[in-house]
């Protein structure tokens, strides 16, 4: 079923060689800035997403410290305020989705089989806006300017009567911003799984992480909208005396929380399904044998995709709805948990007929699986009216997200760093220290969390800079917080075997788990033309069949080899039917001065420096225009009639 | 049986399979701000009618036109599963494989879909229209 | 090789297995989502709304503001929703490869839709007399609704203008490369059919 050897190029000692000129990049400063390779791209988008979650995780240790005690006096309530909204909104917006559209954007093209992304040039653009954005909000903390409303920003709070500074401006042109990351990134993601997919991979052989991936791009299209109107009208409100939120004057707060909702509730799906699509990517390997029911987790992903916008109204309770109006929302909320307990039988399926390889990849699986269960459980439990209204707004309610979060996003993307750290660095990770962190990463979790339940139904409020002693409080709080520095342990074993296995490890062959997709099927880490030979793909499981090996070995046509410059091939919507063979852009400066010009517009737009935004918007204007200049061809290529 | 389909007869087989896949989703999405948006806004404005027809009419029409668009999806999606069970001789197999899989989404997708909207719907025979 | 047509060779499995849409550019595809996510986002301003003008009950619009009157946007509306028309004719004439026909459409549509620009600022500085942004909601609405949209006009004529500019060099658009050009007149369209929508919703169904 697997291979281990180095797979017998098809392509001759020439062909390498002119592969290496076209799509090789000489180290330089230049080139670390111009890059437009989707595997350097992907790197980075994970290591600065590790960023911003360390820098989210410190904030939650100091909150947590601050909690150990009653009456702590360590932050003041403005600097609590600050640390729970920058750390809910830093993990949700500037981790969660970029980490998993890290994985994305290194694995997509190397699993269908492509040299590169369909935009290479606007995903270095999304990567810049990204970093430029996160740093954008974090630099206002040590200001004491940072948002401090909720990550949910919920009017009237908001409104600049009621939260005077730059706190809301931070938050509502900083996501605005990075919205714009966000929107080119799905774009880049579904036109790439359309044209771009190897010769043979029809829609029957895409992979689950890619379709993964796919469905949730769609949804950041339909949803992202909804958010950015969202914060536009804010910030309008704020600076410019609108009334969009202000019932003085015809307008209405309510309207930020359904657009808000109409956002929020797929995005908490824009986090999970990509984590999910890690599960059905990893799992194979380790359980050596294909996801069981391929069609039914397909069905899963796209009716997810579509359901969860329909479902945003169970989040206002409080907001007097017809009962019939809120019927036709519940019956959706009800069916909507039918796909997902499909994904989650499917993959116990999977492991109760495969070979189980314990490794740590399958542990955080495993840890996955029994986290998010617990988590979807409690989630259960708020569809009791009275229960909700109990528990709405106590830790109750914090201990729930945090283990679907936790649970269906964080240990998936930790199985999937140990799983393609050989694809991405090269070298194999420390499988004992992996285990180590593992158990802390895990105990430490339900140390945290689980006690939250506790004290959120012995009726602690959430979001509380601290509180008097009660009893069941104290004793709790401080279990949490102990938790949490297991947790923290824990996630700094995780690095110390990242930066282990770069400098110590061993170097990984290609295919060091038997695994069944394309990325397994060249060097690791991959060249920078990813493939030398592209494939051509005879099943689902490309790796693990011959025909599909042997089309990239010995006896491969010129067509699939195309060295004779930048070149990839196009591949028809559907069934993946060869179309044309397209040239590929160089590397170039143009989307870093992009997404600088941009960050001058929203740093001047925060500091109502009005005169220097117009100018940067004509900055921006001339970029993009340079850039989709079109080259001037002779008279004959181009086909002119006179 | 040997002749090949013509290009208009193409064009409507394929969107045939699309009507398949989608047609369930796009019901109830129709279905979901027909009925909401219809409810909402004529409570809110103190009435229980819309011209001659009483209000629960009307989001009854909301729950039961979309309801069978579907169930025509769920023919549809019936139909494309047959066709391609058994292809003839001699046709590409890429195609085949690839709308078999459409269409055991599609069946399964209309079903879910149905479902939604038919547990809505059946809300409409207990619950008085504007009752807060 | 003979061809079949009707119900029976339209649900036959050759037909049905079709495979539709094929044959697309990365461009068509890129440019379509970004029209589609710019459309939600259209969608939403006009959900909002009509959102806030159900919740506040009272009359439409809110405080001594007159109900709109329908001239000037009519006379936009003729000028914006045909300027989609020489694009039409320009893109299909470079498809043939005459690039005459591509610079004279792409000019007529500058001028078109530079004219609806005219006529919008003509109309803000009527509305400004009456109310302004900050007057209440309804004032925010207005202004926020048709200069959002006036700005993807202004970014549709600078994209024409780019277009244009590229023709009148020469060696960037023929027979053969036209995808900026289909690109950009996608766009436009979405901003013609947008101002149908925002002629509805704005000046016409407070009417209603
Ligand atoms: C790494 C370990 C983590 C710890 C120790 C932790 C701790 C906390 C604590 C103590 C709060 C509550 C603050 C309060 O209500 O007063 C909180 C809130 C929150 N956390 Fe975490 N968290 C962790 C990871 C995560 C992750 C991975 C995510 C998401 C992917 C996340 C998302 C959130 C959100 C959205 C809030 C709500 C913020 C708000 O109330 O506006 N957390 N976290
Ligand atoms: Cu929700």
């Amino acid at each position: 079923m697997s291979t281990t050897a180095a797979p017998a190029p098809g392509a001759s000692r020439q062909d390498l060689t002119l592969l290496e000129e076209h799509w090789g990049e000489r180290p330089s400063l230049r080139s670390w800035f111009s890059t437009v390779d989707h595997k350097r791209i992907g790197r980075r988008y994970l290591v600065t997403a590790g960023l911003f979650f360390f820098l989210a995780g410190v904030s939650a240790l100091t909150m947590r410290t601050q909690l150990a005690r009653p009456e702590s006096r360590l932050l003041s309530p403005q600097e609590y305020n600050q640390l729970f909204t920058m750390h809910g909104t830093a993990m949700i917006f500037l981790f969660a989705t970029p980490m998993l559209f890290g994985f994305g954007n290194f694995l997509v093209p190397l699993m269908i089989g492509s040299r590169d992304m369909a935009f290479p040039k606007l995903n270095a653009f999304g990567y810049w806006v990204f970093l430029l954005a996160g740093l954008f909000m974090w630099v206002s903390l040590p200001f004491g300017a940072a948002p401090n409303a909720g990550w949910f920003a919920y009017v009237p709070l908001t409104e600049r009567v009621n939260t005077p500074g730059l706190h809301l401006d931070v938050y509502s042109l900083g996501l605005l911003f990075l919205g714009i990351a966000t929107t080119a990134a799905s774009i880049n993601f579904i036109v790439t799984a359309l044209k771009l997919r190897a010769p043979g991979m029809s829609l029957n052989r895409v992979p689950l992480f890619v379709w993964a991936i796919v469905a949730t791009a769609f949804m950041v299209i339909f949803a992202l909208p909804a958010l950015n109107l969202d914060n536009a009208m804010l910030f309008l409100d704020r600076r410019f005396g609108t009334h969009f939120f202000d019932p003085g004057a015809a307008g209405n707060v309510l309207l930020w929380q359904h657009l808000f909702w109409i956002f929020g509730h797929p995005d908490v799906y824009i986090i999970v399904m990509p984590a999910l699509g890690i599960v059905s990517a990893v799992l194979p390997a380790f359980t050596r044998r294909g996801v069981v029911g391929y069609p039914l987790i397909v069905l899963a992903i796209v009716t997810i995709a579509i359901i969860s916008f329909g479902v945003w109204v169970h989040h206002m309770f409080a907001t007097g709805l017809p009962r019939l109006s809120y019927s036709f929302f519940s019956a959706a909320s009800s069916i909507i948990t039918i796909p997902s307990g499909i994904q989650i039988f499917a993959w116990l399926a999977t492991m109760a007929l495969g070979r189980l390889v314990l490794k740590v990849p399958l542990l955080y699986l495993i840890g996955f699986i029994v986290t998010f269960v617990l988590g979807g459980f409690t989630g259960a439990m708020f569809a009791l009216t009275a229960f909700d209204q109990q528990v709405t707004d106590s830790y109750f309610v914090v201990a729930h997200f945090h283990y679907v979060l936790i649970g269906g996003a964080v240990f998936p993307m930790l199985a999937g760093i140990y799983y393609w750290l050989p694809k991405i660095t090269g070298r194999m990770y420390h499988e004992g220290l992996g285990r180590w962190a593992f158990w802390l990463v895990f105990a430490g979790m339900h140390v945290t969390f689980f006690p939250m339940h506790l004290y959120g139904l012995f009726g602690m409020p959430r979001r509380v800079y601290t509180y008097r002693s009660e009893p069941g409080w104290d004793a709790w709080n401080l279990v949490s917080t102990i938790g949490s520095y297991l947790l923290a342990i824990g996630l700094l074993l995780v690095l110390i075997g990242v930066v282990h296995a770069i400098r110590r490890g061993r170097p990984a062959p290609p295919d060091p788990w038997g695994g069944d997709s394309l990325e397994w099927s060249t060097e690791s880490p991959p060249k920078p033309y990813n493939f030398p030979v592209l494939p051509e793909v005879h099943s689902l499981h490309p790796t693990w069949d011959e025909p599909s090996r042997e089309s990239m070995g010995a006896g491969a046509t010129e067509d699939r080899i195309l060295a004779e410059g930048r070149r990839t091939l196009f591949t028809s919507e559907l069934d993946g039917r060869r179309e044309r063979v397209v040239e590929m852009p160089e590397a170039s400066l143009q989307p870093l001065v992009l997404a600088l010009a941009l960050l001058v517009f929203f740093t001047t737009m925060l500091f109502a420096w009005y005169p220097v935004a117009i100018a940067a918007v004509v900055v921006v204007a001339a970029t993009i225009g340079v850039w989709l200049w079109p080259p001037r061809r002779p008279e004959r290529e181009l086909g002119v009639s006179t | 049986m040997s002749a090949h389909p013509g290009p208009r007869a193409r064009l409507a087989g394929g969107l045939l399979l699309w009507y398949a896949v989608l047609g369930g989703a796009v019901a109830w999405a129709v279905h979901l701000f027909a009925a909401w948006g219809v409810d909402e806004l004529t409570c809110a404005s103190g009435r229980e009618r819309i011209g001659a027809l009483p209000l629960q009419a009307v989001v009854a029409i909301a729950v039961v036109l979309p309801a069978l668009a579907t169930v025509g999806a769920l023919l549809a999606a019936a139909l494309v599963w047959r066709r391609t069970a058994h292809p003839p001789e001699g046709l590409d197999e890429h195609p085949v494989r690839r709308s078999r899989l459409l269409a055991v989404v599609a069946i399964w997708s209309n079903l879910l879909f149905l479902a939604i909207i038919v547990l809505g719907g059946a809300a409409l025979l207990v619950l008085p229209p504007c009752l807060r | 090789m003979s061809t079949r047509g009707g119900i029976a060779a339209a649900t036959g499995t050759e037909a049905l297995t079709t495979e539709l849409p094929v044959g697309r550019s990365t461009g068509w595809w890129g440019m379509v989502m970004f029209v589609a996510t710019e459309a939600t986002l259209f969608a939403c301003l006009l959900g909002s709304y009509f959102y806030l003008r159900f919740q506040h009950g009272g009359s439409w619009p809110p405080g001594d503001i007159s109900k709109p009157k329908l001239l000037v946007p009519l006379v936009m509306t003729g000028v914006l929703l045909p300027s989609s028309l020489p694009v039409v004719w320009a893109e299909h004439g470079i498809r043939k490869g005459q690039r005459w026909r591509l610079r004279a459409g792409l000019a007529a549509t500058l001028v078109m839709g530079a004219t609806f620009l005219i006529l919008q600022a003509s109309e803000y500085a009527d509305k400004l007399r009456e109310f302004t942004i900050t007057t209440n909601a309804y004032g925010s609405l207005f202004f926020v609704i048709t200069g959002f949209h006036g700005l993807h006009v202004l970014v549709g004529l600078t994209m024409i203008s780019w277009l244009l500019a590229a023709s009148l060099r020469g060696g960037s658009f023929g027979a053969h490369r036209h995808d900026r050009v289909r690109n950009a007149a996608i766009y436009w369209h979405f901003v013609d059919v947008v101002w149908a929508a925002i002629l509805f919703t704005i000046y016409l169904s407070p009417r209603l």
